[in-house]
């Protein structure tokens, strides 16, 4: 198989499934819940379920001063009950919550709260700055710990290209699941929480894991496919300076490919079993869970396919485009490139 | 090679290859995960455990309230020390109320917000009926002393009865009088209670006493304040320097008492007398007792979930859990064979071990942190799988199994670290970060990734080496049990 071969192929379906999430992102935006909004969630389940419209409209009867923006949502029932809903209000005071508990209770049969959530304005926007700085803080330890423990890999490019195209499929990683809970948001009125954010983070750390063990096969390949000769020179200042200069033995487009081909299996069998262990939590792990099993199932798969197909095609470019290498003929030693 | 290098060799080789010292480590191993692996059953299956396992408000049901507190009035050095009497106030308060376990934390905005805003997280597992829990921490018994500036007082009763009796309505009248009276009398400025620097924050205890009956009054029951020292020194400057004026006590910003300073008090006791009756000064005492809070607080989010709801959570991340463990182990051994089947016992070892953390350290369990505990048991595999790939190349290449399990692993080490190192980085930042849901997911996300490292380091290692050993090219049963997918070889 030659992956590297087909780069162009790769890169630009990438380039595509980047441009669509993004556009789906813009077009659609995402449902942003009441973790960052700031609001009230009442859930209410049944015996007996009551109409939604009834719901709905005894909220809207009731005596609560800007209640405007309210949203009734209906809840698969379980073994006890048969159904029930969510509705979505305002933040409300502790005597408003007693109306709507009381009233959503009184109607159907068997009503029982069985969760209630308020959340301040200003909670919410704080957990959205959290977010936005874990994120932050997380690509640049990434970087920076990449590109130290490559730092030994100096040719024929530099190690903080590893750590910089880690940042860059990392990103390709969170933007496809983040458009799909935007799809997830227009179609089924899915909600962007603090589970959400936790399944992206989530994300972050597997696809990190996932680049960096083929960056580490080919850290090891070119290792041994290099020689190494070491001239010495006097400087101006009559100091001995060292100057280490390294020729790859095998072109750098095929060690790379080699990489990929040979921790193949490995990144198809690890993200096997997580997604085994993910499915188990989608199907059997109730609906508290449900969105967060999707998404991070979306994630291991985009994160699986960015280290094989994304990650590895963009390093040989960058070492193309950028030093002017050609990495698919041979090295001859008038080829030799210098550190 | 010189001779010397080649005995060191031959004699390590020899130690390595010793089958009692390979045999008697994979059955230490085996062992010590029995070990685990039963004071875990012990302690999930009695009834009164020494450890249980520590379910979070979404599992087991209960209110979870956050109280945002107002720092404005003090010195914001003293914030931290006023946020842990705050604490154990609320704390004393609830454990009245009659909740197990409850768990009340301050809590600070991160950095990053524009403001630092001081917390207080309190959580009632099995309270659901959350408007009696509000009611009984929201009793907030502020109590504080304010002087009277008699002069701006009577000024205030004068217009406001004269307005009062002017126009019809009380309500629009004092609105009147605070916007005339600010603006004829600069010097008083229309409040005529002056602000103590003394409130209920030094109050050490309250406790009701009855003033003796003197000639046909009788016993009237009064409420004694006991100050700390530094209270008491304030309450002496106060009384010292206002002899004369009156002192008013306000409770929850309503006045209760306004007694005379007839001289200057030393020794850090005030008296509230008059105006109840022996209840309503039992209740006064026990109320300040239980709830003198040093900050004024409101309630900026609250959370509760039916214990039912939580109960179904919980059954059903257990059996999303076990599916998905037996889905692993079965692609496992179907896929990689005698590596597999070490990989399931080293992937048991890396279950058991981790609950027995959650046991010990104790770890909340939250609906998050089971998601990532059973994230974590597909990640956990990766460490094995990176190994065995390693292994299968050198096997194919015609190494023997024991030396390609031990080459392997030290090819395979890099990647391990690397991988696992930054996921730790990460969970440590999320820890960081994060909220409390955020922070249960972090903490069983890399606690995961260090045993899970640890366990595929030192229980799949050792095992693996105390398997017989056996050539690619042999091509028997046992040969073949070395490879792996789906092909026969």
């Amino acid at each position: 198989m030659n992956i590297i071969g087909h780069k162009t192929l790769f890169l630009s379906i990438t380039a595509i499934v980047v441009v669509i999430s993004v556009a789906i992102l813009v077009g659609l935006g995402l449902r942003l819940g009441i973790d960052f909004t700031g609001g009230s969630l009442t859930e209410v389940a049944y015996t007996e379920v009551p109409e939604q419209t009834e719901v709905q409209e005894t909220i809207n009867g009731l005596e609560i001063e800007n209640l405007n923006d309210v949203s009734v949502r209906a809840t698969a029932g379980t073994e006890t009950v048969t159904g029930g809903y969510i509705v979505r209000t305002r933040d409300l005071n502790e005597s408003e919550r007693q109306m709507v508990t009381d009233a959503l209770v009184s109607l159907g049969n068997g009503g029982e709260m069985v969760r209630f959530t308020t959340i301040g304005p200003v909670i919410g926007q704080e957990l959205a700055d959290k977010a936005v700085w874990a994120i932050g803080a997380i690509a640049l330890i990434i970087v920076l710990y990449v590109a130290i423990a490559f730092s030994g890999v100096g040719y024929p490019v530099s190690s903080w290209v590893y750590g910089g195209i880690t940042i860059v499929s990392l990103l390709h990683d969170v933007l496809v699941p983040t458009a799909a809970m935007a799809l997830l948001g227009w179609f089924m009125g899915a909600e962007v929480d603090v589970l959400f954010v936790t399944a992206i983070l989530a994300v972050l750390g597997y696809s990190v894991n996932d680049t960096i063990v083929v960056f580490d096969r080919v850290r090891e390949n070119l290792k041994k496919f290099r020689t190494e000769q070491v001239t010495e020179h006097k400087d101006v200042t009559g100091v001995i300076q060292k100057e280490t200069t390294y020729t790859l033995t095998k072109p750098f487009g095929e060690i790379v490919n080699d990489s990929v081909l040979q921790t193949f299996t490995r990144s198809i069998n690890t993200s096997l079993t997580t997604l085994l262990a993910l499915a188990a939590l989608y199907t059997f792990g109730g609906s508290t869970t449900e969105i967060f099993a999707l998404i991070l199932m979306i994630g291991v798969l985009a994160g699986t396919y960015s280290s094989i197909f994304f990650a590895n095609p963009l390093l040989v470019w960058y070492a193309e485009r950028v030093n002017k290498l050609d990495t698919m003929t041979p090295v001859n030693e008038e080829g030799a490139a210098t550190k | 090679m010189a001779a010397p290098e080649t005995e060191t060799h031959i004699a390590t080789s020899e130690v390595r290859d010793n089958p009692v010292i390979r045999w008697g480590r994979a059955l230490a191993t085996l062992l010590l995960g029995a070990v685990v692996a039963f004071f875990v059953y012990t302690n999930a299956t009695a009834t009164n455990p020494d450890y249980p396992f520590k379910l979070g408000l979404d599992l087991a049901g209960g209110s979870q309230l956050i109280y945002e507190a107002d720092v404005s009035e003090v010195d914001p050095l003293e914030v931290p020390e006023l946020m842990n009497v705050l604490r154990d106030v609320i704390e004393r308060r609830i454990n009245v109320f009659g909740v197990s376990e409850p768990i009340v934390q301050v809590e600070q905005s991160s950095f990053v917000s524009d403001e630092v805003r001081h917390r207080l997280l309190v959580e009632l597992p099995g309270v659901t009926d959350v408007g009696e829990a509000v009611a009984e921490i929201g009793r907030t018994p502020l109590l504080e002393f304010k002087l009277i500036d008699s002069k701006a007082l009577m000024e205030q009763q004068l217009e406001s009865s004269f307005n009062a009796s002017a126009s019809g309505t009380v309500k629009v009248a004092i609105k009147d009088d605070v916007a005339s009276s600010s603006a004829t009398s600069t010097a008083t400025s229309g409040n005529p209670y002056l602000a103590t620097r003394l409130t209920g924050r030094y109050l050490e205890s309250a406790q009701l006493d009855f003033q003796r009956a003197q000639g046909g009054v009788p016993a009237q029951p009064i409420v004694l304040l006991n100050f700390n020292s530094e209270g008491g020194d304030l309450f002496e400057e106060i009384t010292g320097e206002n002899v004369g004026e009156q002192l008013a006590i306000f409770l929850d910003g309503e006045m209760i008492s306004s007694p005379r300073i007839n001289e200057r008090i030393s020794g850090g006791t005030a008296v509230i007398s008059g105006g109840f009756d022996t209840d309503e000064a039992r209740e006064l005492a026990q109320n300040l007792n239980f709830g003198a809070l040093p900050l004024p607080i409101e309630l900026v989010s609250t959370q509760t979930i039916g214990a039912s709801l939580g109960h179904e959570v919980l059954s059903q991340g257990i059996a999303a859990g076990l599916i998905g463990l037996a889905l692993i182990v079965a692609f496992m051994v179907l896929w990689y064979r005698v590596s597999g089947v070490v990989a399931v016992v080293a992937l048991s070892i890396y279950g058991v071990i981790m609950l027995a953390l959650f046991l010990l350290i104790p770890v909340t369990l939250t609906a998050a942190g089971l998601a990532g505990f059973i994230l974590s048991l597909g990640m956990a595999v990766d460490a094995n799988v990176l190994v065995f790939e390693r292994m299968k190349e050198l096997y194919r290449e015609g190494v023997r199994s024991r030396e390609a399990a031990r080459e392997g692993f030290s090819r395979a080490w890099s990647a391990i670290r690397d991988g696992n190192l930054t996921s730790l980085l990460s969970a440590i930042i999320l820890f960081w970060f994060g909220t409390s849901l955020v922070k249960g997911f972090a903490l069983v996300f890399g606690i995961g990734v260090l045993v899970s490292m640890l366990t595929a380091v030192l229980v799949t290692r050792t095992l693996l080496l105390a398997l017989p050993e056996t050539k690619a090219e042999s091509g028997g049963w046992l040969s073949r049990l070395f490879h792996s997918g789906i092909n026969k070889s």
